[in-house]
């Protein structure tokens, strides 16, 4: 004897209710997840800054010695024979950021014309200010003892470029 | 295996899909033209200053130039405005994660990576693979909860892998190190300059943070109430952070929100839809009842075919017929139901 089933069609659906997933959408959602996070995993353990999106998240993860100094570039331009002019090491002024530029140090100093990009670049976004004549790169030491700032600051030009 | 499957799919709401989504559409707007702008002037500096990416040599992605940057940006702009529309949810939705990705390439593609996007990617790429979402429908989804969960755990991830950077690249001797002395020395604002007169502050601070990012996936045991707590004192530390060195990782901040019952910002849904967290999994006793009438419900023979809540037997109590809450289909489900 064949029993009639319940109608269920009609009925709204209520809160708590709930929308399943097919076992097979589960399984590769399961699989795609676990393959990201082992992508993930290896960027972390092994991985460096070029594996982005998966790379490791390294921000301020290296360690500074308490006795030492802290590093940080500047920059400075002259336009005509006028002297240097600190300005600022950003990408709305020169087209790359300050961690870029200190990434590329020795290939800065190695060759300086990779400075005259800075100053065409800052050109081309910012065609009503004078050209620049020269630039150079600055590294700043903040000196520090037990943790704290000495108050000392040393500084050293890096490398230079200066228009033909 | 099952039960990490099943904690992965635990339902949520849709509407928290929809809700997340317009947040982090509007985030990519906001991102793109004011945020993070070091892609776009990258566009400006010569070729000889782009080091490609391991994505970018296996595409391979062209050098960026000034029309490439200005094409990806306003294009990511005007997807991330369509898909607010909510029209064509999966289509829009990853064009605006593919345009939004390709301006994050560019971005880091010359020598500084950052590590706040990571959760945000996620979302952009999985939040779409939900669908479309009818306001009106109170039920609970598998599908969403596994797109929620993946945001969470990539939201989760980049704080236990930050901690676990500062441990393969710092080494232990990270948290007695002048990490933070650094930090506030090159980009430290006014409120932080005293700090740098009270180095044990920085120091227990290094200390916190590391313990902060290495317990994080302990925010999946909390229950819903003490997990929103978590989640506050999170926004808390972005918060301070950004206060002291201007970092704030704001588009991990926006996907912090995966955490929390979005659900309810839906107008007219704050009274049915109910926070999910613990995962629940079950059919409402009341809905079932409904649903098969209790008359037939008490009479019903014992081996008849089961009725199906979603793709959910149930038996005539509402509940589970293994009597736990986790849920295979029905194999012989009397009629589609409560698909998508």
């Amino acid at each position: 004897m064949t029993v009639p089933l319940p109608t269920l069609t009609t009925l709204a659906p209520e809160p708590g209710d709930v929308v399943r997933c097919p076992p097979r959408r589960r399984a590769v959602q399961t699989l795609c997840t676990l393959a990201v996070a082992v992508l993930l995993g290896l960027g972390a353990v092994v991985g460096d800054d070029h594996w982005y999106p998966v790379g490791p998240f390294r921000m301020f993860s290296t360690a500074t010695p308490p006795d030492g100094y802290v590093s940080a570039m500047s920059l400075e331009v002259r336009v005509g024979n006028a002297g240097w002019a600190r300005t600022a090491l950003s990408p709305r002024n020169v087209g790359v950021n300050r961690a870029e530029v200190e990434g590329r140090v020795p290939e800065i100093t190695t060759d300086p014309t990779l400075l005259r990009d800075l100053a065409e670049a800052h050109a081309r976004m910012h065609p009503a200010d004078a050209p620049w004549t020269g630039v150079r790169v600055i590294r700043n030491r903040t000196m520090i003892t037990d943790s704290q700032p000495t108050g000392t600051v040393e500084t050293e030009v890096v490398s230079t470029w200066t228009a033909p | 295996m099952s039960r990490f499957v099943d904690w992965l799919h635990a339902p949520v709401s849709p509407l928290r899909v929809l809700v997340l989504r317009r947040l982090i559409y509007l985030f990519v707007i906001v991102d793109v033209l004011w945020w993070h702008t070091s892609g776009e002037y990258h566009g400006w500096v010569d070729g000889r200053w782009y080091q490609p990416l391991v994505i970018g040599e296996l595409l391979p992605l062209p050098t960026p130039d000034v029309t490439i940057v200005q094409s990806v940006k306003w294009s990511s702009v005007a997807a991330a405005l369509l898909a607010l529309s909510g029209r064509a949810p999966r289509m829009l939705g990853w064009t605006v994660a593919a345009l939004w990705f390709e301006y994050q390439v560019i971005a880091f593609s010359y020598g500084k990576v950052d590590h706040d996007r990571w959760a945000m990617l996620v979302a952009l790429v999985l939040l779409p693979t939900v669908g479309a979402v009818n306001r009106r429908d109170p039920r609970l989804s598998e599908r969403a909860g596994w797109a929620i969960r993946c945001v969470q755990l990539a939201v989760i991830a980049t704080y236990f892998y930050a901690g676990w950077a500062k441990l393969r690249f710092g080494g232990t001797e990270w948290v007695n190190s002048a990490t933070l002395t650094r930090a506030v020395v090159r980009r430290g604002t006014d409120l932080a300059q005293p700090l740098l007169d009270a180095q044990w502050i920085l120091h227990v601070s290094q200390w916190g943070i590391m313990g902060l990012e290495l317990s994080s996936p302990l925010i999946f045991l909390l229950n819903a109430r003490w997990r929103r707590w978590a989640i506050a004192g999170l926004l808390g530390f972005h918060v301070v952070t950004y206060s002291m060195i201007t970092i704030i990782f704001l588009p991990h901040v926006v996907c912090l929100a995966a955490f929390l019952p979005l659900e309810r910002l839906v107008r007219g849904q704050k009274d049915h839809v109910r926070d999910p967290s613990p995962d629940v999994s079950v059919p409402s006793p009341r809905t079932a009842r409904t649903l098969l009438g209790r008359q037939r419900a008490r009479s019903r023979p014992a081996r008849e075919p089961a009725a199906v809540v979603g793709h959910q037997p149930v038996d005539p109590g509402g509940q589970p017929r293994d009597g736990r809450h986790e849920h295979q289909p029905a194999e012989r489900s009397p009629e589609p139901t409560a698909g998508h």
